[in-house]
């Protein structure tokens, strides 16, 4: 049954976002566990329903008094029970290693949620850390260690594909070690509401190679990349005219802005406004004509004003952030 | 059947026609509901159930219409049908209204409703006060659901967590659904009074613990569950309230709050709220059940064990709403291990139904109908309970679409279905026709298929990662289809809904009245002549069974010719009979009071108090609240403890009965015991949040602690066990005729309460202790105030039993106000005790 | 056998169990709560809360088993069989016997569901 159950759904479990097709050695135990539960709750129920029809529809002479009690007592009370109490058993025996932190060494990914994005700091291997954003990426095969926290309202860290969810909670801090095993890019979201904004609020996984990820991190830690195109430098000069770099930070220039996402590789993401636009040509415009349309809430203002020459140079120039 | 040996048999012979007109002439005088404009002023419980049962289904169509608006809006990706603010305030108005002004109404109304018939009772023991709830709840709902057209509606969500709800959200929202929703839950509160006090003490003479329909079992636990559940949501409530409007800490981590409190406090409410509006569904479907197996429940004492059993285990399943709020293992295994008990009872309930179906004889019916279908679909929602009950799969299910439709199984299953059912059922008993099978199947039918399509992909959905509460989603993630669904199933669930409320109202003028007891039940509320006298029966009987329609030869003939007890009004008033709570002993003739417009009144002022503060205008507020307070008094004066012309009332069946009790032979004197466990229980909510407090911070109290000292919180609770003490005296001097000990005894403990009060106020205003700066000052002062403010009540009362004696409204023999008052100050010295214990004792020790 | 008058009877018996779980309930919940915040850390051990979450539920299962038996005693009174539906103090007694004994056994349940989870967890994550 469970093979059956399985194999119906890798047709419609799939996704980049679904915990039924897990990439995760914490997804797999509990799309197991849920497995497991389902059909046992299928056959609980037929049974239930089966019983009920043959009461109503009995060949038989109506059940004694003696005969109901026993059915009560081996039904309501004494089946109920057992399997509960079996249930109870395998749920506990997974709860501590679910929340075992990851053992000492390894990565460590401190993860702040905002309205309505998530400020990501990397620990690096030389000491020291990185700001990023909105976008994750760790390494197949070795467990990840999540340090999470909020400072506006509570939020959710939730990568559905790679185990279940932790909440980020304004003057605490909370921790979720992830154990992904398999490569892939998958998707990751806020699961408690945090406000208007509340359903654009997603960041990308990438489950990638160790020696990938290791000159990954290595690049993104380094400062923006120099730029010799004519548009992007203009460009870059229309994000300093505009005041940009009071909320965004772009490492590598005066940019220094802590208020919004860091922006230092932005070119290089694979989604603007926090899982909201995917970052393809002309992403960035709309982003910056229609921020409020787009993302409804958004504490960023929208540059509906700038000319089109503005807007197309400040794009080369974001996109050159790789 | 076998009948208790000192029973006495009804009349053996039929009083003689005239009489019997005349009894039915000057009880209908009695009972006769208001004519014109005053009809309002009406407080029956039979006719304000009804408007209370009419209401709860008018919000309940508001809050289906939210929904079909969540619906349309994403029923596929991108959707801009609402905008993103709109779409937050409906699903927060949707699950608001649903819980709040549907489930817990509709169950209350319902019991108010059907609990006296029942009980074979003329009515319960405080018909004012459901009367007075009534209005609270009308003017509370049609206050928040009016909001939303304002664009001005709470966007919180249901659950409302904090910091989002205390910082990020200015408006009004917010202070709509705090305010709105504490004054509602007085309106809750009161009716479970009402509803416990019934249970226990209206019952008719003979109807022993054992013989008491299991209905009544089931609103007694849910009763008592309203008790102990709603005072922690009305503590964090208030607590939110003074943060937003006065700027102290408690949920600010900046000031040393913390958002997690309200969770606790909040949950503690929402979780034993789910039972509390269920149980009493599923005790509809033990009413029913036996109707149409034609034969007793089954298992009588296990449905007690169930009903009894989820009450206290449904207060230790809140955590599993914070299972991914980062507590330790261990808390989280223990609430795991709770809310996969509470699975048992609920089991052993639904066994008991099938095993009274296979031991009767099932007759087809409508009702029988939406009880399978309800079953059908409460055993899904309970088994996806098990399942996000435990801990490692609620990881993945908790705040996705797998807990929306999880929940929807529940409550539908378990709530809409079963009264749907009991709508079909009773319906006769509220205009004397039958509704129409052919429409009843239809929409059961069209119902039940649109609901599993709307709620059943859900899971799936849910599984696949769409979290809950979002206005919108991308596509191309395997959603789209699936909400799709979803949506065209919400709308064929409305089309079944439509069905119902058209056989509800459509008119019904030519159809013939139903015959009396049409589907031949064996309970008492089928006693009842169509259409209906608005007496309720025509005398109590003596009950010998569980089901006396069945049971006790010619028991319809006896009530009606009024062989039983009181087959008469007398001088006219409305009258019904008292019992003890566990043999239903008589033990008095309770008179109750006829309508009144005091109780609107009374809503008026008190309502008027909530939605002042909403805006923040404090001056009307308390002009309002001092208002309220007036209405009150009067209505006290003049509608209760009232020393009856004669001392007792012949009831019949040579039976005399005294018109006066007091102490705690009283029904007022339960009533003030009830309402003192809920206000007793908000208090300790405050306590636990003091020491939820300390166990988050390293300096809780600050070292060294800035106030409010030892002395003067010392000083007041030394004061406030002197007013206590010497009001007990007052009591026992009062009982002895000693006036002058009395007068002097009262005005002394009155002084000795006001000093207490300014004395506790003292201890952290001469320390400096400024709430704003940080949560301890914050917490100190709340319990202080807390304090101070019964104390401050309890002077009122001082003075209130001081003037009934000089009105002569209270006697030595008669001092039912006295005693109340007295038990009101029996709390009152626990809670100054405890509190000076917190405030003063605990920074010494820590 | 003389009737059980109403005055020796008291519904407060039949919550005696579930009151005690209760109990057992918040007394192991507030115990590991407390522990966790203020004495061990996040990461500390939990073996003193284990040992007393063994305490309570020895004591708890020892107050329901008594109520439990007192219930039995009750349910037993003369002999006569279920449903105890006759409207005889006996019956009323029986009655009130018989749930008391189904919820004590629903507490111990519980009781023993809660101590289970003892046996899992070692320290406070």
């Amino acid at each position: 049954m469970l093979v059956g159950a399985s194999a119906l759904c890798l047709v419609g479990c799939a996704g980049q976002q679904s915990a039924l097709d897990p990439a995760g050695r914490d997804a797999e135990r509990i799309a197991h566990l849920f497995w497991w539960m389902a059909s046992g709750a299928a056959i609980i129920w037929i049974a239930v329903a089966c019983l009920t029809f043959y009461s109503i529809r009995r060949p038989t002479a109506a059940m004694s008094a003696r005969q109901a009690r026993l059915f009560i007592i081996g039904g309501g009370a004494l089946m109920p029970t057992l399997v509960l109490a079996g249930l109870l058993i395998y749920g506990l025996a997974l709860l501590p290693e679910l929340l075992a932190p990851a053992p000492e060494g390894s990565l460590r990914i401190k993860v702040a949620a905002e309205q309505w994005w998530w400020r990501v700091r990397y620990r690096l291997p030389e000491g020291g850390e990185t700001e990023l954003a909105n976008e994750i990426r760790i390494p197949v095969g070795e467990p990840v260690e999540f340090e999470l926290e909020s400072h506006d309202v509570i939020h959710s860290f939730w990568i559905p594909a790679l185990g279940g969810k932790m909440d980020m909670i304004p003057g605490r801090k909370t921790r979720l070690v992830l154990h992904p095993t398999r490569t892939g890019v998958f998707r990751g979201v806020c699961a408690e509401y945090c406000g208007v904004a509340h359903a654009l609020m997603a960041f990308d996984v990438v489950v990638m190679e160790t020696e990938e990820f290791t000159s990954w991190l290595n690049q993104q830690s380094q400062p923006a990349a120099e730029t010799t195109e004519p548009s992007a430098l203009h460009g870059r000069e229309f994000f300093f005219a505009n005041g940009c770099s009071a909320c965004h930070a772009i490492r590598g220039t005066t940019a220094d802005g802590i208020v919004g996402p860091d922006l230092t590789h932005v070119g290089s993401r694979m989604s603007l406004g926090a899982g909201t636009v995917p970052n393809e040509p002309g992403a960035f415009i709309r982003w910056i004509q229609q921020t409020d349309k787009i993302k409804p809430g958004v504490h960023m203002p929208h540059f509906r004003m700038l000319p089109p020459e503005e807007l197309h140079a400040l794009e080369a120039y974001l996109e050159s952030l790789k | 059947m076998k009948t208790s040996p000192g029973d006495p048999n009804p009349l053996d012979h039929e009083p003689p026609a005239e009489l019997q007109r005349l009894q039915e002439e000057r009880l209908l005088k009695a009972w006769a509901a208001p004519k014109g404009w005053r009809y309002w002023s009406e407080v029956n419980n039979t006719q304000v159930g009804l408007w209370y049962t009419a209401t709860a289904f008018l919000f309940f169509l508001f809050g289906g219409v939210l929904a079909l608006f969540i619906r349309i809006q994403l029923a596929q990706p991108g959707n801009d049908f609402l905008s993103a603010e709109t779409y937050n305030q409906v699903f927060t108005v949707h699950g608001s209204v649903m819980m709040f002004l549907f489930a817990i109404p509709i169950f209350e109304s319902i019991a108010v409703i059907f609990l006296p018939q029942m009980l074979g009772a003329r009515d319960l023991p405080f018909p004012r006060l459901s009367a007075f709830g009534y209005w609270c709840f009308l003017i509370g709902g049609v206050f928040l659901c009016g909001s939303i057209f304002f664009d001005a509606a709470p966007r919180g969500g249901w659950f409302m967590y904090p910091p989002l709800t205390s910082q990020y959200q200015p408006g009004i929202g917010a202070d709509i659904w705090l305010l709105g929703f504490s004054f509602i839950e007085i309106a809750a509160i009161a009716a479970a009074v009402e509803l416990i006090v019934g249970t226990l003490k209206c019952r008719p003479p003979g109807m022993r613990i054992n013989l008491i329909p299991l209905y009544c079992w089931y609103v007694l636990v849910a009763a008592a569950m309203v008790l102990f559940a709603f005072p922690p949501l009305i503590a964090g409530s208030m607590l939110m309230e003074i943060e937003r409007a006065f700027h102290w800490p408690f949920f600010d981590p900046a000031g040393g709050g913390d958002p997690l409190l309200w969770q606790h406090l909040f949950w503690l409410f929402g979780h034993p709220e789910v039972y509390i509006i269920f149980l009493p569904s599923v005790a509809l479907i033990a009413m029913i059940v036996p109707t149409f197996a034609r034969r007793p429940i089954v298992g009588y004492g296990w449905i007690v064990l169930a009903a009894v059993g989820t009450g206290f285990l449904s207060f230790g399943l809140w955590v599993h709403h914070m299972f991914t709020t980062g507590l330790p293992g261990i808390s989280i295994g223990l609430f795991s291990a709770a809310s996969e008990a509470v699975a048992i009872p609920t089991g052993v309930q639904i066994f008991c139904f099938i095993a009274t179906l296979a031991a009767g004889r099932l007759v087809k019916s409508t009702p029988m109908l939406f009880t399978f279908g309800g079953l059908a679909t409460f055993v899904v929602g309970g088994l996806t309970g098990v399942m996000v009950a435990l801990a490692p799969f609620d990881f993945q299910a908790h705040d996705s679409y797998f807990i929306v439709g999880h929940l929807h199984y529940v409550l539908i299953g378990g709530t809409i279905f079963p009264i749907l059912a009991g709508l079909y059922y009773f319906f006769p008993l509220i205009n004397g026709k039958k509704l129409s099978d052919k429409l009843g199947k239809a929409a059961f039918w069209i119902t039940f298929t649109g609901f599993n399509v709307t709620f059943l992909p859900m899971h799936l959905t849910g599984l696949l990662g769409m979290p809950r509460r979002v206005f919108t989603y991308p596509a191309g993630l395997g959603f789209d289809t699936l909400n799709l669904v979803s949506s065209i199933g919400a709308f064929v669930l409305a089309i079944g809904f439509a069905v119902i409320l058209w056989d509800v109202v459509r008119p019904k003028r030519k159809e013939p009245l139903s015959e009396r007891n049409p589907w031949g039940a064996g309970t008492l509320e089928w006693l009842q002549q169509m259409p209906a006298k608005p007496w309720g029966v025509r005398s109590i009987p003596e009950i010998d069974s569980r089901y006396p329609l069945w049971d006790q030869p010619n028991f319809l003939r006896d009530v009606d010719q009024g062989r039983f007890y009181l087959p008469d009004a007398e001088e006219q008033g409305r009258e019904t009979i008292v019992t003890t709570a566990i043999d239903a002993q008589p033990v008095q003739v309770l008179q109750l009071p006829g309508p009144s417009f005091v109780t609107l009144w009374a809503a008026l002022t008190i309502g008027g108090f909530f939605i002042f503060g909403t805006y923040h205008q404090w001056g009307f507020a308390l002009l309002s609240a001092m208002a309220a307070v007036g209405v009150i008094f009067y209505w006290m004066w003049t509608g209760t403890a009232i020393i009856p012309k004669k001392s007792e009332r012949d009831v019949g069946l040579g039976l005399k009965l005294p018109l006066y009790a007091s102490g705690s032979a009283s029904v007022g004197w339960w009533a003030m015991f009830i309402t003192m466990l809920a206000d007793f229980t908000a208090f300790v909510s405050l306590v636990f949040g003091y020491f939820f407090y300390w166990t988050i911070h390293h300096d809780f109290p600050p070292d060294p602690t800035p106030g409010p000292g030892v002395f003067w919180p010392c000083l007041g609770a030394a004061l406030a066990l002197g007013s206590w003490a010497l009001t007990a005296l007052a009591q026992r001097w009062n009982r002895q005729g000693r006036a002058a000990p009395f007068y002097a005894g009262v005005l002394v403990a009155a002084s000795l309460a006001t000093a207490a009060a300014a004395a506790l106020l003292a201890g952290p205003w001469l320390t400096g202790l400024d709430p704003k700066t940080h949560v301890y000052p914050a917490m100190v002062w709340l319990l202080t105030i807390w304090a101070a403010l019964h104390l401050l009540i309890g002077v009122l009362m001082q003075f209130y039993t001081l003037a009934r004696r000089l009105a002569g409204k209270m006697t030595a023999a008669h001092d039912t106000d006295i005693s109340t008052v007295t038990l009101y100050w029996h709390f009152v010295a626990i809670t100054i005790v405890i509190t000076v214990a917190v405030i003063a004792g605990f920074p010494l020790v820590n | 056998m003389s009737s059980p008058s109403e005055k020796n009877e008291s519904l407060w018996l039949l919550i005696v169990s579930p009151t005690i779980w209760a109990g057992h309930f918040m007394f192991s919940y507030i115990t590991a709560a407390i522990w966790c915040a203020k004495f061990a850390g996040s990461d500390g051990s939990l073996r003193p809360v284990r040992w007393a979450i063994a305490v309570y539920t020895a004591l708890a299962l020892v107050g329901i088993g008594l109520n439990g038996w007192s219930g039995l005693r009750r349910h037993r009174f003369g002999s006569e069989p279920l449903p105890h539906d006759s409207d005889t103090p006996e019956d009323r007694r029986r009655f009130l016997g018989f749930a008391t004994l189904l919820l004590s056994a629903l507490s111990a349940v519980s009781v023993v569901f809660g101590a289970i989870v003892a046996l899992f967890f070692k320290d406070c994550r």
